[in-house]
């Protein structure tokens, strides 16, 4: 008999009071990296400066690159970062299907279609907001997978619970596949050349137009996604048998699953209507944290966190220094690190 | 606990699973419960563990209505090891027992050495506790069967229902299973397969399509002409060296 040993966990004591810290760098590292190189300090000062009404010398471009432009960058690509992540965790855990992510949920491509119905065909007549449409689509999607999901597992809502989670699968591709369709045929039909450009890059995911005014309501949802998965990381440990597994240890397994896949459907909807739609990171991040810290949800959900945040200012980063002149959609970034790992991850999980 | 199923029914798509069942299981009791496949046993034990309603009829336990008894204090009582709960998750065997304590736990009640102690309590109650700190995908399935009914009994239940514990266990672990079911001092309910563990039950009920076909000591239930009608088999029965029944079965009918 051969003593294999438990997976080196982190104790969450030690690393839990690091987290800010670390979440602070990584967005002074995203502030101050760009196509124009900015010093620590002169970011450091230029903060001093808005926040605390410092008067240090900063050269007022610089000073207005950092705190109109990139500061608040910066913040939504780790908030959404963090959400991302953390729908990854969530779906993973309550669906059983280590697939499961907010793409497959068809949450994605909704938001995709209303944005793209708003911008291009025009529906709302100019007084929605592209945000607004990318919200609704996102919902709408949504909404569309869970009851096709319900129809699919003939309304047995807790019944075999193995089969529910293989419907909302199934129910998730034809969601995107259909919505995905829509988008091509608004494009196809309404767009001109350069709306279409602009269309694919926000596809992509963009946040080159990303405001003080958006940093609010990123930042709100991603602080209520930590705050809620947190508080119900009991329930999220108990579906590690399934969902029977979890009524059997005393969950309400209908409550909880609704309300936490609400609530992610929501931020995901906020998110994707800010900085458009991002993959791989709901994938990606949860599979290496559980690799790092363990499957359970007191160390995975702010490890999740932590991660999705740093990978996403990284990559946004990378969007804006790899290729001179030019900003890459972050997607690209995302798919071409994540696609990789994910793939390092199944042949790992294949061989223990 | 007595539990007291009063004409429980229970269907899928207006197919009928379990018609009219009624049952009364003494507090201390190992109850068997067996019949042929699709005769309802899983069905009924997802009732008494409160995961499935019942379409007419209801469950009593500690003579309350089991659908009316929160989820969680269900879950203080009532503990039930489904068949073949399987996990893609790397953890360990104490990971594992810890979820047993998920029903005394809140977001806001830590983790506390009450806990602690029921798991150590339960992992050597199934003989575990060197296997603490293995992770679950190396274990045999002996080993799983044995943590499930750890995470189980760390619930601290009054009432422990399992859904063929034995199945797809050797010969050595299926012998050693039903010891130690046999040795807890609580009330006990257990769906068999093998009719001749059945026989170290206290009492047995027989399914047969959706009904209960018969109750009582393994000695009156287990007789050839009932084995003949409700599984279908030509069964030889003799008094084992315990004194209890033997089963010899030579053909399908």
């Amino acid at each position: 008999m051969t003593m294999v040993s438990a997976t080196p966990q982190i104790a969450p004591g030690r690393s839990l009071w690091a987290s800010p810290l670390i979440l602070g760098l990584t967005i002074l590292a995203g502030t101050a990296i760009g196509e124009t190189r900015l010093s620590f300090a002169t970011v450091l000062q230029t903060l001093a400066n808005h926040l605390w009404g410092a008067s240090y010398p900063v050269d007022g471009i610089e000073a207005g690159i950092i705190w109109s432009y990139r500061l608040p960058r910066a913040i939504v690509a780790a908030c959404c970062g963090a959400g991302l992540a953390l729908t990854g965790v969530v779906l993973q855990a309550l669906l059983r299907n280590p697939l499961a992510d907010p793409y497959l949920m068809g949450l994605s491509a909704g938001a995709s279609s209303g944005a793209v119905l708003v911008t291009v065909a025009g529906v709302g007549g100019g007084v929605i907001s592209m945000s607004f449409g990318a919200l609704t689509g996102a919902l709408l999607a949504f909404g569309c997978v869970v009851v096709l999901a319900h129809a699919v597992s003939g309304g047995a809502g807790g019944g075999r619970a193995t089969q529910a989670a293989a419907a909302i699968i199934l129910a998730g591709i034809a969601g995107s596949q259909m919505f995905n369709a829509l988008t091509a045929f608004t494009i196809a039909r309404s767009a001109n050349a350069e709306q279409a450009r602009g269309i694919m890059f926000w596809l992509m995911g963009n946040l080159s137009g990303i405001r003080w005014e958006d940093v609010t309501a990123c930042t709100l949802v991603s602080l209520a996604g930590v705050g809620l998965c947190l508080w119900h990381r009991r329930g999220l440990d108990a579906f590690t048998f399934g969902a029977d597994g979890a009524a059997s240890l005393g969950i309400n397994v209908p409550a909880l699953r609704g309300s936490l896949i609400t609530a992610t459907a929501i931020m995901v909807g906020v998110l994707v209507s800010k900085v458009g739609a991002i993959g791989f990171v709901g994938l990606v991040v949860p599979h290496a944290m559980r690799f790092l810290v363990g499957t359970r949800h007191d160390r995975l959900v702010p490890a999740s966190a932590l991660a999705g945040a740093v990978f996403l200012v990284a990559a946004d980063v990378i969007s804006r220094v790899i290729v001179p002149g030019q900003v890459l959609p972050i997607g690209v970034v995302t798919a071409l690190v994540g696609a990789p790992a994910f793939a390092l991850n199944l042949v790992r999980g294949a061989q223990r | 606990m007595r539990l007291e199923v009063q004409a429980l029914s229970a269907r899928v798509h207006r197919t009928p699973l379990l018609q009219n069942i009624t049952l009364r299981i003494e507090p201390g009791e190992l109850f068997g419960l067996i019949g042929p496949n699709g005769s309802g046993k899983s069905t009924l034990m997802r009732c008494l563990a409160g995961l499935r309603r019942a379409y007419v009829g209801r469950v009593l336990a500690g003579g309350a209505d089991l659908v009316r008894i929160p989820a969680r204090t269900r879950a203080q009582r009532i503990a039930f090891v489904e068949q073949q709960a399987d996990t893609t998750d790397r953890l360990t065997v104490r990971e594992a027992v810890e979820l047993g304590r998920t029903p005394y736990l809140s977001p806001l009640r830590g983790w506390s050495g009450v806990d602690d102690a029921a798991v150590s309590d339960a992992l050597g109650a199934v003989e575990m506790t060197t296997f603490a700190d293995r992770l679950w995908h190396t274990l045999s399935g002996g080993e799983r069967q044995r943590v499930h009914i750890a995470r189980a009994l760390a619930q601290t239940p009054d009432l422990l229902l399992l859904d063929e514990p034995t199945n797809h266990l050797d010969i050595r672990h299926q012998l050693s299973l039903m010891e130690l079911v046999g040795s807890l001092p609580i009330t006990r309910v257990v769906a068999l397969h093998d009719l001749n563990q059945a026989t170290a039950c206290d009492r047995i009920g027989v399914l047969k399509g959706g009904r209960l076909f018969a109750t009582g000591s393994p000695t009156e239930v287990l007789s050839e002409p009932l084995l003949a009608e409700v599984f279908g088999v030509a069964a030889m029965r003799h008094a084992g060296p315990d004194g209890s029944p033997r089963l010899h079965f030579s053909h399908a009918l």
